[in-house]
């Protein structure tokens, strides 16, 4: 049953120092503290954000589990304004939004009537349609590979010292790899053919580590969490199906409080919040070993940097990582 | 038919007596037990052509019942033993709808986490295949409205009429379909969080920026929360987007 399929070239090497940048919803509103330390990052790292102008929500996991042409009609249109900027890489913050953009990249990719019918529904909406497919990165892995940790540790003036992170990653920024890492997970037609190889600026499938490596070099130390380091906090159902994800969070954090950490490093929105939100609900019920604060890995690394606590909007985290800074002299 | 799944075969068909002798001979143990037949007339096949014709679903067939994606699926392992990412799909091949019917409660649960497709070695998209079996299952009037599909609903709702989600009218508009009663404020219709009959942990959680006194962030939030966040030139898209649905068979309100 394998259907014959067309890749592009897989975008080996760099991703570019200016790019699209799309940063979602939550990032204009409740997740202010990570827009915000994510422009300090990037102009530090010497990286360049281009703001999507007029976007639309990705429509996240929730539009996709109703409507397949709706969602990629939403993420079509984000894709045509950053050609329309002259972008072929998009790079968003959010797992929920990074996995939108690449579910359409696959789809729109592998699939020529689905390319076909969008393009059309884009010029009925009025919108420009799509000349190519741009690629899109978590904004972890761009920093990763356009900066990387030497830059970082380059551009550190107040070491994280004496910080034990955990790192969370969430799910849905290294998986599926069919969506973000490799170019096909159909087997090659013949045997000399290579299996269709991974992105060079992808992370581990499996054992993510970009996120440690860049907090690392600024000065932190690591704390083993996995398997819960990719485990999902419940998210498109955080609202809707509230027991199991006051489980899974109650697993992440305890998990990482048994572990010695004294924070949580996230790199996403949502599952900041589906943290924060269950740390304080497991909290009031007197559940043990959860109260461990989170912060946006980049807060972490502008505060490293030698920005204050008020530049990174730590104020911000409703799971008061202050204290725990302020103890370590960090904040 | 050969028995495929121990989880087919129901206790009432299972008869095994303690101990059992005929014709002189003991044969109590394992040898007694008798499986009574079942004979399913009621396959539907064409459960399976509609899954295929799902943009999501083309993957079905590739399944080599491996189980690769249950045993990674954390609803699986750390919820409930009955969700099974593996059997749905068998189930849904054979067309056994009562079957899928009475894992209805637990099988609207998946968290959309993708481990599952993303170690298939079989390069079956398998969270995608399970909601196209689900939605299937749900156009033919087979299984109730879930809540992740009220939620789900009321979150494309918002996006399709404004382009932009506001997180503060997620949250408490969720809340109130819960049947909490948020207040709001006389003349805008805006919910206040600090009053109101909401949960205890909204409440507290919500009192933190004015606690820390984060005067902007909550001034960012109220003004989010007064004027809808909107995508400008958004007219045109809503159409195309309400046309599209229509297509899809979504009602919206
Ligand atoms: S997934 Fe969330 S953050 Fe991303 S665009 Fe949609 S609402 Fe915004
Ligand atoms: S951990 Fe939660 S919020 Fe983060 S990507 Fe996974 S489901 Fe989404
Ligand atoms: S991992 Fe893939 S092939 Fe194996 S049972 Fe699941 S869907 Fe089928
Ligand atoms: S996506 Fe759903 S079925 Fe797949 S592993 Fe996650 S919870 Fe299980």
């Amino acid at each position: 049953m394998a259907v014959p399929v067309q890749f592009r070239k897989p975008p080996l090497g760099g991703i570019g120092k200016k790019v699209a940048y799309y940063p979602g919803c939550s990032l204009e509103g409740a997740a202010r503290a990570y827009d915000v330390s994510t422009r300090i990052v990037a102009k530090e790292l010497g990286l360049e954000l281009d703001y999507l102008e007029d976007y639309n929500c990705c429509g996240a996991m929730e539009t996709k589990n109703v409507t397949f042409w709706g969602t990629m009609l939403l993420n079509a249109r984000n894709m045509s304004l950053a050609r329309q900027q002259g972008h072929s890489v998009i790079v968003a913050p959010c797992n929920g939004c990074s996995f939108s953009l690449q579910r359409a990249e696959y789809f729109l990719e592998t699939d020529k009537n689905t390319l076909d019918r969008i393009n059309q529904l884009l010029q009925e909406a009025g919108e420009k349609p799509l000349d190519t497919v741009p690629h899109t990165y978590h904004i972890l892995e761009w920093f990763y590979h356009e900066a990387g940790p030497e830059k970082v540790k380059e551009k550190t003036r107040k070491p994280l010292r004496g910080l034990k992170v955990a790192n969370y990653y969430g799910c849905l920024y290294t998986r599926p790899h069919f969506y973000s890492r490799t170019y096909s997970h159909l087997a090659p037609e013949n045997e000399e053919q290579d299996r269709p190889r991974k992105r060079e600026t992808a992370d581990d499938d499996e054992h993510p580590y970009y996120m440690e490596a860049l907090l690392e070099a600024a000065g932190a130390t690591s704390v083993e969490i996995e398997p819960m380091h990719t485990q999902c906090c419940g998210g498109p159902h955080s609202l809707s199906d509230e027991e199991v994800s006051e489980k899974f969070v109650m697993m992440i954090l305890q998990t990482a409080k048994r572990n010695g950490a004294d924070i949580i490093a996230t790199e996403c929105p949502l599952c900041h919040a589906s943290l924060e939100m269950y740390r304080h609900r497991l909290m009031l019920k007197g559940v043990p070993d959860v109260d461990v604060p989170a912060a946006y890995f980049t807060q972490l690394l502008g505060l490293a940097f030698g920005y204050s606590a008020n530049d990174v909007k730590l104020k911000d985290n409703l799971s008061d990582p202050l204290p725990v800074l302020k103890k370590l002299g960090l904040a | 038919m050969a028995i495929h799944e121990r989880s087919l075969v129901e206790p009432e068909r299972i008869l095994r007596k303690d101990r059992l002798v005929i014709d002189g001979v003991d044969v109590s143990g394992d040898w007694n037990l008798i499986i009574l037949p079942r004979v399913i007339e009621d396959y539907d096949l064409s459960l399976l052509d509609e899954i295929l014709q799902q943009p999501e679903g083309k993957t079905i067939l590739q399944c080599y019942q491996c189980s690769y994606c249950t045993a990674s699926c954390p609803v699986h392992n750390y919820w409930d033993e009955r969700y099974n990412p593996r059997h749905f799909i068998y189930l849904a091949r054979l067309g056994m709808v009562d079957e899928l019917q009475k894992r209805a409660d637990v099988m609207w649960r998946c968290v959309s986490c993708h481990k599952c497709t993303h170690r298939c070695p079989k390069g079956v998209l398998v969270e995608e295949v399970l909601k196209a079996i689900l939605r299937v299952l749900a156009k033919r009037g087979l299984i109730e409205e879930y809540p992740s599909k009220k939620f789900d609903k009321f979150f494309l709702e918002q996006v399709v009429e404004y382009g932009r989600i506001e997180d503060g009218e997620l949250l408490f508009g969720w809340i109130e379909k819960q049947g909490y009663k948020v207040f709001k404020d006389p003349i805008l219709k805006k919910p206040i969080p600090l009053f109101g009959d909401i949960p205890e942990w909204l409440k507290t959680l919500a009192v933190k920026p004015i606690k820390n006194m984060n005067i902007d962030f909550l001034i960012l939030n109220a003004k989010h929360m007064l004027i809808h966040p909107k995508t400008k030139n958004w007219g045109k898209m809503k159409q195309v987007l309400r046309k599209v649905l229509q297509e899809e068979g979504v009602e919206l309100h």
